[in-house]
């Protein structure tokens, strides 16, 4: 790229910019920007993800091990797990059928639902939690009939799995939708022509061209329903052992100066999002051609 | 400005992309560097203008090395194969950037850069486009440009990129006339890479074929046309 | 004749996809945030306007704002040089640092939340050595700044990387032929051109740090008037069951996200205008 060629001969040059080229910064600003780069991210970042491991094994492995062996602790780890496994489906659902609808169809009010489906980035989680709230709460005229025909929604699971599905919601499609434009419809249409029935087309069509893209999506997704807090904090009412996630138990043990608990806790949180950053890593070095252009999240 | 360029070789790695070279260029002639792509004559055009330096040897500028001077002290006016204009400024913006990035000492005033910049505009007859964006632009016009952002930092030579080559048939022999006009009207030795054997022997004073890293034959077009001195000269401008 | 809704095509699945799509959309974004809306509408202008008129609102959703505004310009700064490091320079261990720029976004807020306050509180490693110049980070404004640079951190850097990569050599070349120095060229050919792309990852940073909760209630200390956030006062009003508070504040929190989502999309708008694509 722009490293250069330092030619080994013609020492008569008694310049010494001669031998850089015109694109290349001085070596000392490059030093320089290396430097700033590489320690900021280590404050920043590296830092507080060692934090977390040598905290949590303040008092040993054992004490922390213990820790996640207690009842409210596994159950927290059970929820968390049943949430993600409902949510990310969910959304890899949503996220096809929205592709598919946006790249493949021309109709009216694409740009709003375009960003209809991008709103969640740019709403609190908090703000999220409390809508949910507003709509199915025991308050409301909905959340009463449901809290009295016996399906609560707020301070219940459906709540959790619906303030993760809305702070997850653009993930897929937005990962889809580019890579589908880019393909265009050509394929599907010569799969159609020859006779195939549309299920077929999707699955020996589509799905291949979109698998890596999809699964990007789906591993964002799960990285960040696992971990929510914000929304969740507001429609899980918090019930120990019922209702407490990973990341709400977190927060009531640090809060209780349970620490070795909290940041044990925090640390196989850590070690989930550590395996899905790899995995994603690991797509983009591998299919990046078949990821989207502009890998933004 | 007469140019010399004495045994002049670059190595990128382990490959020679000149073995060594040498040329005289007289002051004012219209020079095409002609060959196939891998032939060197791109990396000979860039060794002149300061974009590479060569492994061993010298460029002489009116008989002063020039080999140790940066890009931006040659002041060569370069006009780049993807013309490579500032697709953020206008077509004023441009063309007057060089003027604007001198020094503070050498900058001209305000009012002479804009008189110069719309006398460059008339120039490549294009006078109308100063404030469009180089997106609103034809291939041509764009290339045309390019020729005036180079002309206006006052250069002491013209190096083109294979000015023609993202044109198509008949821009290309309009533009042809254009820079042969503005040659004879500045004056400027010009030298331009092309793989074009007719465009090279149309447009050229003095053609230099080269092939693999070697000067095969250096001529007039119709000496070059006559009386090829190798074998590769001769298959190259029948083909 | 009006254009039809949706125009004929052969491939099949319209109803479907449509249907799974906009049943979604209502369900998971419209309703909810219709549900607000309606709360909202139902507590009046007047009462809406009384719960944020107060001092210790404003002084959260103006500390909120601006906290997330210095946080978003640092980001937009160190974001810059991070994907020009990473694009143009070679050096041990960059492919980890490439990676570890997603970090941000892959934590859970929470855990980044008391990570830091671990790291910056005055008993921790880094806010120890802070409090020997008289520096207290965590419990004060600096330890929400540093909260939001957090999770703000990647949106810079991954918005920029890729225009980074695409700068075509010549254009920095055609610079230097020109006579420009290097620093001339970054000034005003090469930073000209991440410009867009930079003001959208800051866009996206803002907005993400206004409405940041997890990472940021640990290290606040969540003093009244001094360092507590507008979000929070949302979660405080839930748990003393005032919805009708918490709806306006919601509603006050709304709009300021709209209103960014707004700059973001003109800021699109205006660079593909300008330069013909973002």
């Amino acid at each position: 790229m722009s490293d250069a060629t330092i030619p080994q001969q013609g020492a008569r040059a008694n310049n010494p910019a001669r031998f850089r080229r015109a694109n290349d910064e001085s070596p000392l600003a490059r030093a320089i920007l290396i430097l700033l780069a590489v320690g900021g991210l280590g404050i920043l970042v590296f830092a507080p993800l060692a934090a977390v491991f040598t905290e949590a094994l303040k008092q040993g492995w054992a004490a922390a091990v213990a820790s996640l062996g207690s009842r409210d602790a596994q159950s927290a780890i059970r929820l968390t797990l049943t949430i993600t496994a409902i949510a990310v489906p969910l959304n890899a659902a949503f996220g096809i059928a929205a592709a598919w609808f946006i790249t493949k169809f021309d109709f009216r009010g694409k740009a709003f639902l375009i960003t209809l489906i991008d709103l969640p980035f740019s709403v609190s989680p908090v703000v999220a939690g409390l809508c949910i709230v507003l709509l199915f709460g025991a308050n409301s005229a909905l959340g009463g009939w449901l809290v009295a025909s016996g399906y609560p929604i707020v301070f219940a699971i459906p709540g959790i799995v619906l303030a993760t599905v809305f702070v997850t919601f653009p993930f897929v499609a937005r990962e889809l939708i580019p890579v589908m434009i880019e393909q265009g419809r050509a394929e599907e249409e010569a799969a159609l022509t020859l006779g195939a029935s549309g299920w077929r087309t999707f699955l020996t069509v589509t799905l291949p061209n979109i698998r890596w893209a999809l699964l990007y999506g789906t591993l964002l997704c799960t990285a960040r329903a696992m971990g929510e807090f914000g929304a969740v904090a507001v429609v899980s009412g918090k019930i120990r052992g019922q209702t407490a996630t990973m990341p709400i138990t977190i927060e009531m043990l640090y809060n209780e100066y349970l620490s070795v608990a909290a940041f044990s806790m925090a640390a196989l949180l850590t070690g989930f999002a550590l395996i899905t950053l790899t995995l994603k890593t690991a797509l983009e070095l591998r299919h990046a051609d078949q990821l989207a252009a502009t890998r933004r999240h | 400005m007469h140019i010399d360029i004495d045994d002049i070789s670059k190595e990128f790695g382990t490959t020679a992309a000149l073995t060594p070279v040498s040329l005289s260029i007289p002051s004012g002639a219209l020079v095409a560097l002609l060959g196939p792509s891998g032939s060197g004559k791109t990396t000979l055009l860039r060794i002149l203008g300061g974009l590479e330096f060569p492994t061993s040897g010298r460029v002489l500028f009116n008989g002063q090395d020039a080999t140790g001077l940066t890009v931006q002290q040659r002041r060569a006016g370069f006009v780049f194969q993807s013309y490579a204009l500032f697709r953020h400024m206008t077509v004023f913006d441009n063309i007057a950037y060089g003027l604007r990035a001198r020094p503070r000492k050498e900058r001209p005033p305000k009012a002479e850069i804009a008189r110069r910049v719309n006398k460059l505009l008339e120039l490549i007859q294009l006078p109308q486009i100063g404030d469009r964006y180089p997106s609103q632009l034809s291939g041509g016009q764009r290339q045309r440009v390019a020729l005036a952002r180079a002309l206006a930092i006052e250069p002491r030579m013209m190096l083109l990129d294979e000015p023609f080559g993202a044109l198509d048939a008949k821009v290309r022999k309009e533009l042809r006339q254009g820079l042969r006009d503005i040659h004879d009207e500045t004056g400027l030795t010009t030298i331009f890479v092309t793989h074009d054997q007719e465009e090279a022997m149309e447009l050229a004073d003095l053609v230099v074929v080269m092939s693999m890293g070697r000067i095969e034959q250096i001529g007039r077009p119709q000496d070059i046309r006559e009386k090829p001195a190798t074998e590769f000269v001769r298959d190259f401008i029948t083909t | 004749m009006a254009r039809p809704l949706v125009q004929r095509s052969a491939i099949p699945g319209l109803g479907l996809s449509a249907g799974i799509t906009l049943a979604m959309v209502s369900i998971v974004v419209l309703l909810p945030i219709g549900a607000l809306l309606v709360q909202g509408a139902n507590f009046g202008i007047a009462n809406n306007w009384a719960v944020v008129n107060r001092e210790r609102v404003w002084a959260a959703l103006f500390l909120s704002f601006r906290l997330s505004f210095y946080a978003a310009l640092f980001n937009l700064i160190f974001g810059v040089l991070l994907a020009w490091v990473l694009v143009r320079y070679r050096f041990p261990g960059k492919r980890l640092i490439d990676a570890a720029v997603d970090l941000p976004f892959a934590l859970p807020t929470a855990v980044a939340g008391i990570a830091l306050t671990a790291l910056y509180a005055p008993n921790g490693v880094l806010g120890g050595l802070a409090q020997d110049i008289g520096w207290k980070i965590a419990y004060t404004q600096w330890g929400i700044f540093l909260a939001l640079v957090f999770v703000g951190l990647p949106f810079v850097t991954r918005t920029v990387q890729p225009v980074v990569e695409e700068i075509e050599t010549e254009v920095e070349e055609a610079s230097a032929t020109l006579g420009a120095s290097r620093l001339h060229t970054l000034r005003h050919v090469i930073l000209p051109m991440l410009a867009p792309a930079a003001l959208t990852g800051f866009a996206l940073a803002l907005a993400r740090a206004v409405g940041e909760y997890g990472s940021v209630i640990f290290i606040a200390g969540n003093i009244p008037l001094k360092t507590e956030i507008a979000p929070l006062l949302i979660v405080i009003q839930l748990e003393e069951f005032n919805y009708d508070a918490a709806g306006a504040i919601g509603i006050a929190m709304l709009v300021i996200s709209f209103a960014m989502l707004l700059s973001i999309n003109l800021i699109q708008i205006w660079s593909r205008r300008r330069i013909g694509h973002v």
